[in-house]
C-alpha cells in the first residue's frame, strides 16, 4: 500500500444508514491522486451523471488526500464533489480544516453518500463506521449554530460539515461548511439538503504514515519557510480583499451586473480603507502558516470573515458601497449557508432585471444595501421573490424569458466571479471552457493576464497556453491537495509537487507524470459534463460580454469579440486533444492511459 | 488591420554632429524612446527603418528593423520603404522622424483618428510648420511615394500633393481635451536639430506623472496618490521604492500592465502598482 493512503473509501446508503467500503487500487489513487482529482473518478465509478443533482440516487463525495494529515502546511483540506444542482454538471468545492484530517484518519480515502434519509439527520463515520442520528434539534440551524450544537453534543474530537437553512431549502446556490469556512460554488449544500443530511461528522479512529516520513518533515520545514515569504505577504498582511482597488485600478472589478468594469465607490469597500478601522483578528486553517482569514467587524458587534469575492459580489456587482451593508449581507450568507458569487450575482441580475422594467420588484435598486438584505433574507425564508432567486440566476431567467435572458452573467449556469473577461482574454478563456462553470479557482488564468507578459487586450495563442497551463496546475493543487495561495513559492512547480507526492506515497513521481496527470482530471471532468448533458454551446461566455465595450478610465473601451474568443476556445480545443465540438478524442483519452492506468467506468462518451 | 508606426533613422545628423538615433534619452537613446513611444500608441507593431550600414542603438526585441538599401534618397525613401514593409500588415502608418523627444501617445493617436476612408494621409500643422515627419499615412500608398521617388521627388511634402490629405491645425489638434491636456504645446512635434536643441531639451524635468501603491505595497504609511517627475517605469519605482520584480507590476493608465521598466512616460501618465499575486 502507498504511504498516505487506505486505499478505500466509504459509500453510505442515506436511506438504509449503512455503509460499504469501495477498494481504491494504487493504479487509481496514483492516476487521479485525491481531492477533486479522485472525486471525479468516483463519480464517475459510484454515480449515473444523468440522474438529477437533488434526486436520492444523486452521490456526493467528500474526498481527502495523500497530503492531508502530514506537516506540510496547507494540506488540510478536502473536496466536495457531486453533480451541481446549479450548473448540472459536476462541481467540486474545497474547504479546509480539522474535518479534513479526522475525516481521513477515520480510515478512508472519501466518504460518500447516496440516497435520502427518512427524517433530518446526521451522519456519523468514525472507528465504528458508519450511522445516522437524528438532526431535527439542529435542523433550521445556521451551519455553525448546528456545528457547535452538535460537537457539544457529540463530545471531543468529533468535526463536523453541516449546511445551513439554505441547504435544507435547497437553494442551488447553497453551501457546506465547516469550521467557518465553506465548499461554497455549485450548491453541493442543496445536494445534502435534498438527502434530509444536515451535517457529517467525523472522529479520527486510526493513523496513516507517509512513505519517507523524515523527508517529509524536512519538506515541510522547508516549506513553511518558503510560506513566509514574498509570495503570501498578500494574503497574510491584507487578505484578497486587496484586489478590490486594484482591480478597480485597471477597470476589471465587475460593477452594476457587469455594466462597468470600475466602481467609484470602491475605496470605501477597500482593505486598504477597512483593514485600519475594522480589522480584528486573522486566523488560519489548521496546518496552514499563511493565515490569510481576515475577519472584519460588523456593524452590531460582529464579524464578519472578507474575502474580495463575497466584497465583490455583495458590493460593486451590486452597486452597494456601504461596507456595513456588505459586510451584513457576506455575514449573513454563512449564517444561511449560501455561496456569495452566486447570491450577489443572482441579486445583481434581479436588479438589472428590475431597472429594465422586466422584474416586479421596485423596491430592488443597484445601490440599495437593504433591498439587497431583504432580497438574501427572502432566499431564505422562501417568501416574496426569494423563491425565484433561490434557483440561481439562469434558471430564474428562463423562467422569466425573454429580454430578462440578455441581462445574465453565467457560464453553465454558474455566476461569475470579481474578474470581468473583457478585460482578461486568458481568463475569458478560461472561464469558457472550465467544467463547473465561471469559476476563478479551477482556472486561475488572471494570473497570465495581470502577469506582465501578455497583452490583456489582444487575445492570442499564448494566452490560450497560459490558461492550459493553469488549470493544469489548479487540477493538481487540488488534487494532491494543497492550497493555492501557496502557488507562488514553487519555482518548478510539477517537479516539486511529484517530490512532495514521493515522499508520502513512495511512488517515484516526476513532473511529467504530473502533467498527464493533470490533464487526465481536466478531460475526467469534461468526460463526466458530457454524460450529464453537456453541449458544445455550454463553452462560452454570456453574450451580454461579446462584442459589448466596457468603459476604461483611460476614456477607451474594451471589447472581447465573440470571434477572438471562439478562436481561443478552438485552439483550446485542439490543444486539449478535443474534436471541433470540445469532445475529447479516443485517441487523446487513450493517450493519458498508456502507462496502465485504468480507464474511467463508461467512458462512451470519447470519440 | 490596424495601424503600425514607423520610425525613420537614417538621417546624417550633420547639423547634430553625431547621430541622432544614439543620443542618450534618460538612461536610453532617442531612437529606442520614439520607437517606444509609437509602440505605446499603435500597440507593438512598429519599425524602424535605417540607412544602409547604419549602426543602431539598442532597440526593444519587438521592434522590427528594416533595411533601407537606397542611399541619399532622403526621408522620402524611408516613407516609402516602411509603408512597403507595413502595407501586408496594416492599413495606415504614424511616420515619424527620430528626433521628437517630446512625442506623445496622444498626438499620434490624435492623429491616426483623423483618419476617413477618404483620405490618405493626414497631417498636423503645427508650431508653424507642416510636419510629413510626425503624420499618418495610409499604407497603400507605397506604390505612389516609389513612384514620386522614381521621378525625383526627394521631400516628404510631395506625397501630400499627389493625394487626398487631411490636415490638422493647432486649433484641430488642441479640441481634442485629452491631447490638450497633456501636450498644451504640441511638444510632440518639437525637434531637434543642433546640440544646443538637444542640450536645452535633455535639461528639462522628467515629465509629471502620478503614480499610487495598491494592497500590501501601500501599506507603512504609502497609501494615495503621489505626483512623481519620471520618464520610465524604471524611474517612477525607484522613485517610490519599488522593484519590479516576479511580485510587482505596474498598470500604465489602467490599461497596459507590466515590468518593463524602459518604458517611457509622458506627461499625465497614471501608474498603479500592484501585487502580481492577483487573484483569491
Amino acid at each position: 500500500m502507498a504511504g498516505g493512503y487506505f486505499n478505500q473509501a466509504l459509500l453510505v446508503d442515506l436511506g438504509t444508514g449503512t455503509g460499504r467500503t469501495v477498494p481504491l487500487s494504487d493504479q487509481v489513487l496514483r492516476a487521479y491522486l485525491g481531492g477533486v482529482g479522485l472525486g471525479t473518478w468516483l463519480l464517475h465509478e459510484l454515480s449515473d451523471p444523468a440522474v438529477d443533482a437533488l434526486d436520492p440516487d444523486s452521490v456526493l463525495a467528500f474526498v481527502f488526500s495523500p497530503l492531508v494529515g502530514t506537516p506540510l502546511t496547507t494540506s488540510a483540506k478536502f473536496a466536495v464533489v457531486a453533480r451541481s444542482p446549479l450548473t448540472g454538471m459536476l462541481t467540486d468545492a474545497l474547504a479546509s480544516s480539522h474535518f479534513a484530517i479526522a475525516g481521513k484518519l477515520t480510515g478512508h480515502d472519501a466518504i460518500a453518500v447516496t440516497g435520502r434519509c427518512d427524517r433530518p439527520s446526521v451522519l456519523l463515520v468514525d472507528g465504528d463506521g458508519a450511522r445516522l442520528v437524528p438532526a431535527d434539534d439542529v435542523w433550521g440551524m445556521s451551519a455553525a449554530g448546528a456545528e457547535a450544537a452538535l460537537s457539544a453534543r457529540l463530545g471531543g474530537g468529533w468535526r463536523i460539515a453541516a449546511i445551513g437553512p439554505a441547504g435544507e431549502a435547497q437553494v442551488r446556490y447553497a453551501t457546506i461548511s465547516h469550521d467557518g469556512r465553506h465548499a461554497g460554488r455549485g450548491g453541493l449544500g442543496a445536494v445534502l439538503g435534498a438527502k434530509g443530511l444536515k451535517a457529517v461528522a467525523v472522529h479520527a479512529a486510526t493513523k496513516v504514515a507517509p512513505a519517507d516520513p523524515e523527508g517529509v518533515v524536512a519538506a515541510a520545514r522547508d516549506l513553511r519557510a518558503r510560506s513566509f515569504g514574498p509570495a503570501t505577504a498578500k494574503y497574510r498582511e491584507l487578505g484578497t480583499l486587496s484586489n478590490l482597488l486594484a482591480f478597480n485600478a485597471i477597470n476589471t472589478l465587475p460593477t452594476r451586473n457587469f455594466s462597468s468594469g470600475r466602481f467609484d465607490e470602491a475605496p470605501l469597500l477597500a482593505a486598504e480603507e477597512l483593514h485600519d478601522l475594522r480589522h480584528v483578528a486573522r486566523n488560519s486553517c489548521a496546518s496552514c502558516s499563511i493565515g490569510c482569514e481576515h475577519i472584519y467587524a460588523t456593524k452590531g458587534g460582529g464579524g464578519a470573515r472578507v474575502e474580495y469575492e463575497n466584497v465583490y459580489a455583495l458590493g460593486p456587482l451590486c452597486g452597494v458601497s456601504d461596507p456595513d451593508d456588505v459586510l451584513s449581507a457576506s455575514a449573513r450568507c454563512d449564517e444561511l449557508g449560501i455561496d456569495t458569487i452566486s447570491a450577489g450575482g443572482t441579486i445583481a441580475w434581479a436588479m438589472s432585471c428590475v431597472e429594465a422594467g422586466l422584474l416586479d420588484a421596485p423596491w430592488l435598486r443597484f445601490g440599495d444595501g437593504a433591498a439587497m438584505l431583504r432580497a438574501l433574507d427572502e432566499v431564505a425564508t422562501q417568501t416574496g421573490i426569494g423563491p425565484l432567486l433561490a434557483e440561481g440566476s439562469q434558471r430564474a431567467a428562463e423562467r422569466i424569458g425573454g429580454e430578462a435572458l440578455e441581462h445574465l452573467v453565467t457560464v453553465k449556469g454558474l455566476e461569475l466571479p470579481g474578474y470581468d473577461p473583457r478585460t482578461l482574454p486568458a481568463m475569458a478563456l478560461g472561464l469558457a471552457v472550465n467544467a463547473r462553470g465561471a469559476d476563478h479557482n479551477r482556472s486561475g488564468a488572471y494570473e497570465a493576464d495581470l502577469g506582465g507578459e501578455l497583452d490583456r487586450f489582444d487575445p492570442s495563442d499564448a494566452h490560450v497556453a497560459a490558461a492550459i497551463g493553469t488549470e493544469d496546475r489548479a487540477a493538481i493543487m487540488d488534487s494532491m491537495i494543497l492550497c493555492k495561495f501557496l502557488r507562488g513559492v514553487f519555482d518548478d512547480p510539477f517537479d516539486e509537487w511529484a517530490e512532495l507526492l514521493s515522499l508520502v506515497t513512495g511512488w517515484h513521481m516526476d513532473g511529467d507524470e504530473l502533467t498527464d496527470t493533470a490533464r487526465r482530471i481536466v478531460l475526467a471532468k469534461r468526460m463526466f459534463n458530457l454524460r450529464a448533458g453537456w453541449t458544445p454551446d455550454d463553452d462560452g461566455l454570456p453574450d451580454r460580454l461579446l462584442d459589448t465595450p466596457v468603459e476604461l478610465s483611460s476614456g477607451r473601451t474594451a471589447t472581447l469579440a465573440r470571434d477572438r474568443l471562439e478562436t481561443m476556445i478552438a485552439t483550446y480545443h485542439r490543444a486539449r486533444g478535443l474534436d471541433a465540438d470540445g469532445v475529447p478524442t479516443a485517441s487523446a483519452w487513450d493517450d493519458l492511459h498508456l502507462s496502465g492506468t485504468p480507464p474511467l467506468p463508461r467512458t462512451t462518451a470519447a470519440r | 488591420m490596424g495601424a503600425v508606426g514607423i520610425v525613420l533613422s537614417g538621417g546624417r545628423s550633420s547639423r547634430m554632429g553625431a547621430p541622432k538615433a544614439c543620443l542618450e534619452w534618460h538612461g536610453s537613446t532617442l531612437l529606442a524612446r520614439t520607437a517606444r513611444i509609437l509602440q505605446r500608441a499603435v500597440g507593438q507593431r512598429v519599425m524602424v527603418v535605417r540607412a544602409p550600414g547604419q549602426q543602431l542603438p539598442e532597440l526593444p526585441a519587438d521592434v522590427e528593423v528594416v533595411d533601407d538599401e537606397e542611399e541619399g534618397l532622403g526621408p522620402m525613401q524611408g516613407v516609402a520603404v516602411g509603408l512597403a514593409t507595413a502595407q501586408d500588415d496594416a492599413e495606415l502608418a504614424f511616420v515619424c522622424s527620430t528626433d521628437l523627444p517630446f512625442l506623445h501617445p496622444a498626438f499620434v493617436e490624435r492623429v491616426l483618428d483623423g483618419f476617413t476612408s477618404e483620405v490618405d494621409a493626414v497631417v498636423p500643422h503645427a508650431r508653424g510648420h507642416r510636419q510629413p515627419l510626425a503624420a499618418g499615412y495610409r499604407t497603400a500608398l507605397a506604390p505612389t511615394v516609389a513612384e514620386l521617388l522614381a521621378a525625383g521627388a526627394r521631400k516628404p511634402a510631395m506625397i501630400l500633393d499627389a493625394c487626398h490629405t487631411h490636415w490638422l491645425d493647432e486649433a484641430t489638434l488642441l479640441a481634442d481635451p485629452r491631447l490638450a491636456a497633456v501636450d498644451p504645446q504640441l511638444e510632440s512635434v518639437r525637434n531637434i536639430n543642433v546640440p544646443e536643441d538637444y542640450e536645452l531639451a535633455r535639461a528639462e524635468p522628467p515629465p509629471q506623472v502620478t503614480v499610487e501603491r495598491f494592497g500590501t505595497l501601500a501599506r507603512n504609511g504609502q497609501r494615495g496618490a503621489r505626483t512623481i517627475e519620471a520618464a520610465t517605469l524604471g524611474q517612477a519605482a525607484q522613485a517610490v521604492d519599488l522593484v519590479l520584480d516576479q511580485h510587482v507590476v505596474a498598470a500604465l493608465n489602467g490599461e497596459r500592465i507590466t515590468r518593463d521598466t524602459q518604458v517611457p512616460l509622458v506627461r499625465g501618465d497614471q501608474l498603479a502598482f500592484l501585487s502580481a499575486d492577483a487573484g483569491g
